[in-house]
């Protein structure tokens, strides 16, 4: 009975969620559906744009006119997101006009009509304002945005909260400072949480919930298993020949499924081979995980971060395979030849004394465990991948294709709400929601601004000198801190360098960020959640993997791979 | 003939106390039942979308795997032995083990280098523990 009443708790918990989700995609495309008064221009009006000190359009500017020196404005408007903004002036004498240009975040800024101006005006024609350049200003709620955003990069690094705590504490707090702080002092305000939800990025959750969907489904079959234990037979107890199938398998799962799962089904089965070949299980998991980061960058669903960059730079899949993989598997031989040298000493202890009833064990814990439903789950992500890949041509986004896919495994391989419940984790989808927000509050405050004007300003107009800051601090960075919102916040930075670097219209540095926040996480155990989740195995294998002991064997693997990811970024573009 | 209760880890930072239970059961004639905690929590680490009991399961195997090697250890040594998986923390299906599977002794194995179940502060507490909430005796090996 208690088991029930927890089930219907928990559908109807699930279903509260996705009405929410609903009501957010709603409320954010609310906004846009919106008419816009820029194409609202009848006689007399007052036209304009409002733009940043980086020449970047201002959207939600308020600006007000002030006809013959009133105290009140006469007509108020909004910027729109092209930072254009059209006034109706009303049919009555004009003896001067004020025009006022106010923003969260920004300086007020006015501007006084000349008499030229005012007879444009009286004759019923329509007045284009110059340019209005806002200046940025910091506020308290500048502060309040940047210090949520670093501690939320704490807190995760020092593992004091999950990261959906951090993030979703993050959104609190920015959203509470906004409503609350902003109701005492104006200066706490950062946006309002219409704003908010429009910086949430649907496309990114709903391809994140597909992609979810169908590898919950596939993980439960024992292919990972099967494909490890396929290794070991092929390798004939060479564990030379055993590591280099193990990181070419890894590579690819990675790069097609998602690389915690894949460590997370791989380490356990890897332990064993290991085990049976008489080897240290942590000389085939490093190799592993190292191989796991790397891969999961040769495609748009291979990495989180990944689909951070395709989504907003609106790159394909097949984007991703022609400017990334190349390099991707130049890396991955590089890294193969990294470990056979590195454990050298390791693979030449080989030792296959293991019983045969181990060894039958071992081949039980390697068997496809549901090879019906892999039947049907492969035979419907081949055809996703086929979707993936040339969805293009009918403009089908990843999203609708890993949705869809999602939804046809749900039916055709396990029908059952119970089954969806399983699979779906609410968690990871509130991470990027709150994420989302999160790093929308660092950019309405002008954080992401300051940054990218930063960096502008040491790369200056070479665009090579970009890359290289781009991919290296990238990659050092996310040794340190999270890589998904590290990515997720330096994303509009890449947009503002893509729009203003000469040569950067073909959108390297978007590549050159996802080779540095993917490959950096090779650099450290905290780097990644690959590396986090095989330690967590190890460990409970009884062959802990240390801080130390990961960073002598990862960083140098991850400066070998970033080195080969940027010499293939500056080939290919 | 008891029963003596060994939780281990399986892999070789855990063969010394493996080891010393298997010397111990035998000098007493007693049985050993090797357990195995499977403990998912490091799961909370990352972010991203896992099944728990997909990744228990898979654990489980491993751990069924890493106990029948150290089965084969004590039956080398002339000492029968069995093993059990629990899931759960470590310390609380220890003691639950211990309660359940009718064992006569609980040993717990001293932390060899890093990255060991226990702090050695900690064990003797965690011994004294075990004594008073399953009224097992409890020793360190």
């Amino acid at each position: 009975m208690r088991r029930r009443v927890v089930s219907q708790s928990v559908k109807s918990h699930s279903l509260l969620f996705l009405l929410l989700l609903m009501f957010m995609v709603v409320v954010s495309r609310a906004g846009t559906l919106r008419p816009s008064p820029a194409h609202a221009a009848g006689p007399r009006a007052l036209a304009g744009r409002v733009i940043d000190s980086q020449d970047e359009p201002v959207r939600g500017a308020e600006v007000a006119a002030y006809l013959n020196d009133v105290e009140e404005p006469t007509v108020v408007g909004e910027s729109q997101p092209d930072g254009v903004f059209v006034l109706d002036l009303p049919d009555s004498p004009i003896d001067s006009l004020r025009v006022e240009i106010a923003r969260p975040h920004f300086e007020t800024m006015k501007w006084m009509a000349e008499d030229d101006d005012l007879d444009h005006l009286r004759q019923g024609n329509t007045l284009r304002l110059p340019d209005i350049t806002l200046q940025r200003r910091l506020t308290l709620g500048f502060w309040i945005a940047t210090l949520t955003f670093v501690g939320i990069l704490v807190l995760i690094a020092l593992e004091k909260l999950h990261s959906t705590m951090a993030a979703l504490l993050g959104a609190a707090v920015v959203l509470g400072t906004s409503f609350v702080g902003g109701a005492i002092r104006h200066d706490l305000f950062i946006f309002d949480f219409e704003r908010a939800l429009e910086y949430v990025d649907f496309d990114v959750i709903f391809l994140v919930l597909g992609m979810m969907i169908v590898v919950g489904i596939i993980e439960e079959t024992g292919i990972f298993q099967w494909l490890a234990y396929q290794a070991y037979r092929l390798s004939r107890g060479r564990a030379w020949l055993l590591v280099i199938i193990l990181i070419i398998l890894t590579s690819v799962t990675s790069a097609l499924l998602d690389n915690v799962i894949t460590m997370l089904l791989m380490a356990p089965i890897t332990i064993e081979i290991a085990l049976a070949v008489g080897i240290n299980p942590l000389s085939l998991l490093m190799p592993e995980v190292l191989a796991s980061n790397v891969g999961g960058i040769s495609t748009l669903i291979g990495t989180p971060t990944n689909i951070l960059i395709g989504s907003y730079a609106d790159l394909s899949f097949s984007d991703f395979l022609v400017n990334l993989t190349p390099g991707v598997l130049l890396a991955q031989a590089a890294l193969t030849v990294y470990v056979l040298i590195i454990y050298r000493k390791e693979y030449r202890l080989v030792d296959e004394g293991l019983p045969p009833a181990l060894l039958e064990r071992l081949r039980e814990n390697a068997r496809i465990t549901k090879p019906d439903m892999l039947r049907k789950a492969g035979l419907i992500f081949i055809v996703m991948l086929v979707f993936f890949v040339g969805g293009e041509a009918i403009h089908l986004v990843p999203a609708v294709t890993a949705l869809v896919g999602a939804v046809l495994m749900l039916v055709w391989v396990s029908p059952d709400i119970e089954e969806m419940l399983k699979v779906v984790d609410w968690t990871t989808l509130m991470f990027f929601i709150a994420l989302f927000m999160v790093v929308g509050a660092i950019q309405e405050v002008g954080l992401i601004s300051f940054i990218a004007a930063g960096i502008k300003a040491v790369v200056g107009e070479n665009l090579s000198v970009a890359m290289l800051m781009v991919i290296w601090s990238g990659a050092l960075m996310s040794g340190v801190v999270d890589n998904i919102p590290f990515t997720a916040a330096m994303l509009p930075v890449i947009g503002f360098l893509t729009r203003t670097l000469p040569g950067a219209s073909n959108l390297t540095l978007f590549y050159s960020l996802a080779v540095g926040s993917a490959m950096g996480g090779n650099s450290t155990l905290i780097g990644s959640s690959p590396n986090l989740v095989t330690a967590g195995i190890a460990e409970r294998a009884g062959y802990p993997i240390t801080y130390r002991e990961f960073l002598k064997i990862g960083f140098p693997a991850m400066i070998i791979t970033v080195a080969i990811g940027t010499l293939w970024l500056f080939i290919r573009f | 003939m008891g029963k003596i209760l060994c939780a281990t880890r399986g892999g070789e930072a855990s063969y010394r106390t493996q080891d010393a239970a298997i010397a111990l059961a035998k000098g007493r004639d007693d049985e050993l039942l090797f357990l195995f905690v499977v403990d998912t929590y490091f799961l909370n680490k990352t972010a991203r979308a896992v099944r728990p009991d997909v990744v228990a399961e898979e654990m489980s195997h491993m751990g069924e795997f890493l106990l029948a090697m150290a089965q084969e250890r004590a039956q080398k040594q002339g000492v029968a032995a069995e093993y059990v998986i629990r899931r759960g923390k470590l310390r609380d299906e220890l003691k639950a083990a211990a309660r359940e599977e009718g064992v006569v002794l609980v040993v717990l194995g001293q932390p060899a280098g890093t990255g060991g179940a226990f702090v050695p502060a900690d064990l003797e507490a965690f011994a004294a523990e075990i004594e008073a909430e399953t009224g097992v005796k409890a020793r360190i090996i």
